[in-house]
């Protein structure tokens, strides 16, 4: 019934905003597009599988995961982004995409090679099968756990960018760059914090879909990359509390339409609704970049 | 002779007026100054010109033509050029094909032609290259002609810059900020530039805004005045010069002139 | 890049189909448009051809022609959305167009078979057909390049204000680069149906996007080569290092990240960059400031 639909849309939701929350932090403070962002996500989830598998509890398994993800993350920021700098960014945009595409690939191919192509499950029993009935729904402690997570995560993050010194330098940052820089902050900390956050992030988001459809393979980041572009563009690109709600409202969307709908077309619908606020609300629903014509009279 | 008319010109920000409603005529045949403490307007007026605000008040003619909502590219298709303050050429683009988009205005060959580069659009080309080199020859720009238009000094770029407004073979010039930060050599070089261009034949509307008092006293014929987005003054050159309220705008603020 | 470098097909028709594909993609870069929408258009050209020919019955020629047609009108349709974007903007819009039109496809299962594909195609393209096809296209974009239509995309790539102001209209040649990047991609999308005896929608997925633009990016957005020596490269050099075939997906991405980091222009528009700047620093006085880019 639709309640259960649209918890089940909230806890997916809570996922896709982790997800989001990563790449819409990079893009928000370099103005770039981290196309690894998928693969560092698959390669949070593949840790957290391995860490399980040695014994490790979950609750061990995931800060492990997350570690691992944030530092592959810096890894990609490193050999895709930072030979860019040096360019002027209209230049360095459409390469950087390239790059990190290439990233991404590197990437990949250890993860399939680690994997051989095998798609893999967490052992039975990593997280407790019970289900607790709130409100007449039924919640597993999966769901539990990872609306936990996104929560947490989510928290952890806004307590950093908000109320640390370190976190206020990424948002100056955010700003002007090279004003940031002339106020004496060190911008490749900056990057190697952004990415190493972003990466955690996305780590999480991978090891909790990892346990969601007990799938863990190699190509899982692709799907949720461009799904996730509708929740990242919905809340407007650059915007943490935009991610949020647009990763929430996306979960919401494609459970409901998962659920009334045939499979094929969801993604129609998905890809339509991006394409839909991309023509009336480009900019989402926090905005934070302008999209107006250069060329209007204004 | 048309020249291009404003009545009642006016711009609002919010709740800022940036410009107050003022009438201003650029005549054809004559050196046209429009000049003012920094923050007065005056570029503000020359964007209202060339399309890039929307009037809040009055309208803008040249001839029969009503510029008034006009997008910029039929304000340039109507005969206006204009040059910027801080320099927009295309930095790593030739200075021969920096120019030749200037051209622009002047291609006649239908857009099929183009498409498949059928000989009347390869004649084409080939005329406006020569024109361009012409336009070269008389800056003394040829030897540059192949060389990326960033890499040139500040003073060339600025020549650049005139070189494709004037490929435009434009009715009406706006000239902002030309001479800023050139020697008074060079500048007195481009004032004659200008002199010949308004005099020239059918004699070009030429807008010329300005600091350098002695550089619009020499070429304006009619000056205007603006200090905080109000027209404060207009006549000649000389009249201008004298008038106290023009003297305090200069001398009784801290922006110098 | 799974289907971009099957290993089962004939290189050249690899080369030259994909040439085709990401000349369609350099055409709206190079009018300053971030759209990546080609392979969408390619779809529809690739499925239009092959219905026609199949299903009605119609002369493979005709079947492409409409094919292009078809990608020319879907381009004019979708550049008016489009203008209203700017940057990454128009890029993912252009990319949830693609997701959308294969989505699409894959559920029309009657008319497209579906996620299980298309297929008895009559396999009447040659390698020939595809490589003069390819010599046309850059051609006509050479001199379509060195006109005014040319001049204008240039302009409107590097400063559309300004290029207004000196009387480009930006509405008119955006929808022409879209118009000429839809006929195109339509054209080696009909070509592409008709060499492989069978078609799915996931060839003109996220994939082939990725590839596409890699190829130009790669190669060079700005010499009509570009797309070619870009393409030449992901096909070849895969190949190359068949040894390491199971790495071929790491293979790559290095590929993508070792040429950006070098030579972020692309391969083809350096080496041109650099000839263009000895030329200067021989017949000059001066030593130019070596420029950053030649777009």
């Amino acid at each position: 019934m639709i309640a259960q639909q649209v918890l089940n849309g909230l806890v997916l939701g809570g996922v896709y905003a982790l997800f989001a929350l990563g790449f819409t932090l990079i893009f928000g403070i370099h103005r770039i597009m981290n196309m690894a962002h998928g693969a560092v996500f698959m390669s949070g989830a593949f840790i957290g599988l391995f860490m399980v598998r040695i014994g490790l509890p979950i609750w061990a398994a995931l800060p492990i995961a997350m570690f691992g993800a944030g530092l592959i993350s810096i890894f990609v920021e490193v050999i895709a982004f930072k030979p860019l700098r040096k360019l002027a960014l209209a230049d360095a945009e459409l390469a950087s995409v390239i790059s990190s595409i290439g990233a991404g690939l590197i990437i990949l191919s250890v993860g399939q090679y680690v994997s051989k192509t095998q798609t893999m499950r967490f052992p039975f029993g990593t997280v407790p099968i019970d289900a607790i009935v709130v409100l007449g729904l039924r919640v597993t402690m999966l769901q539990l756990l990872m609306l936990g997570v996104a929560v947490l995560m989510v928290a952890l993050l806004a307590y950093y960018l908000y109320r640390t010194p370190q976190g206020r330098q990424i948002r100056a940052v955010a700003g002007n760059y090279r004003a940031a820089q002339l106020l004496g902050v060190n911008p490749n900390a900056i990057f190697y914090q952004t990415f190493f956050l972003s990466g955690a992030l996305a780590g999480a988001a991978g090891v909790m879909v990892g346990l969601a459809f007990n799938a863990v393979q190699f190509l899982m980041g692709e799907p949720f990359l461009l799904k996730a572009f509708v929740a990242i563009i919905l809340g407007g690109l650059g915007s943490v509390p935009g991610a949020l709600i647009g990763g929430l409202v996306l979960g919401l969307l494609q459970s409901l339409s998962g659920a009334y709908l045939p499979a094929l077309l969801v993604d129609a619908v998905i890809f339509l609704l991006l394409f839909v606020i991309l023509m009336v609300r480009p900019d989402g629903l926090f905005a934070q970049s302008m999209t107006e014509s250069p060329t209007k009279r204004v | 002779m048309t020249s291009l008319v404003l009545k009642g010109v006016g711009k609002r920000f919010g709740g800022l007026q940036a410009v107050s409603p003022f009438d201003m005529e650029i005549a054809r045949g004559k050196i046209t100054g429009l000049i003012g403490p920094n923050g007065a307007g005056k570029t503000t007026v020359v964007n209202l010109i060339t399309g890039v605000y929307k009037l809040s008040q009055g309208n803008i003619r040249f001839g029969d033509i009503d510029l008034t909502e006009a997008p910029r590219h039929e304000v340039a298709r109507a005969g206006l050029a204009r040059t910027y303050q801080t320099i927009r050429l295309l930095p790593d683009a030739t200075v021969v094909a920096n120019v030749m988009i200037g051209m622009y205005r002047h291609q006649k060959t239908s857009l099929v032609s183009q498409l498949f580069g059928l000989p009347s659009s390869r004649a084409e080309t080939a005329r406006f290259r020569d024109e361009v080199f012409r336009l070269l020859d008389r800056f003394g720009m040829t030897r540059y002609a192949d060389y990326p238009a960033g890499s040139l000094s500040y003073g060339d770029q600025r020549r650049v810059e005139m070189m494709r407004a004037l490929a435009l073979k434009p009715e009406v010039l706006l000239l902002d900020e030309p001479v800023a930060g050139i020697n008074e050599v060079e500048a007195a070089g481009l004032g004659e530039i200008f002199r010949d261009l308004a005099t020239e034949g059918e004699g070009m509307a030429v807008l010329l805004i300005e600091h350098n008092m002695r550089f619009v006293t020499n070429l304006c014929d009619y000056v205007y005045v603006l200090d905080g987005g109000v027209l404060i003054a207009e006549g000649t050159a000389t009249q201008v010069v004298n008038n106290p309220a023009v003297i305090t705008a200069y001398l009784g603020d801290d922006k110098d002139a | 890049m799974m289907s971009f470098i099957t290993p089962h097909l004939p290189l050249l028709d690899l080369i030259f189909i994909g040439t085709g594909y990401a000349l369609s993609q350099a055409i709206v870069f190079r009018a300053g448009t971030f759209s990546v929408a080609t392979s969408g258009f390619a779809a529809l050209g690739a499925y239009a051809a092959a219905i026609l020919t199949v299903k009605h019955g119609l002369h493979p020629a005709v079947a492409v022609g409409l094919g292009t047609l078809l990608g020319l009108l879907c381009g004019l349709l979708l550049s008016a959305p489009l203008a209203r974007l700017r940057g990454v903007y128009q890029a993912i819009a252009s990319l949830a167009f693609v997701e959308i039109l294969v989505a699409l496809i894959l559920f029309f299962e009657e008319l497209t078979g579906g996620p299980l594909g298309f297929h008895n195609i009559p396999r009447v393209v040659t390698p020939w057909i595809l490589f003069f096809a390819m010599l046309a296209t850059m051609a006509l974009l050479t001199l379509l390049g060195q006109g005014g239509i040319g001049r204008a995309f240039d302009a409107m790539r590097q400063d559309p204000p300004v290029a207004a102001s000196l009387g480009v209209n930006p509405a008119r040649y955006h929808v022409l680069s879209f118009a000429l990047s839809g006929a195109i991609a339509g054209l080696f999308g009909g070509l592409d149906a008709l060499r492989n005896f069978s078609l799915t929608a996931e060839q003109f997925g996220f994939s082939i996007l990725i590839g596409t633009l890699s190829a130009v990016v790669l190669g060079g957005r700005r010499a009509v080569l570009g797309p070619l020596v870009g393409t030449t490269i992901l096909v070849l050099l895969p190949e190359i290092f068949r040894p390491l075939a199971d790495y071929r997906q790491a293979v790559y991405g290095l590929l993508l990240v070792v040429v950006m980091a070098f030579l972020p222009f692309g391969v083809y528009d350096t080496i041109v960059m650099k000839l263009h700047n000895r030329r200067l620093a021989r017949a000059g006085m001066l030593a130019p400031k070596v420029p950053k880019a030649m777009t």
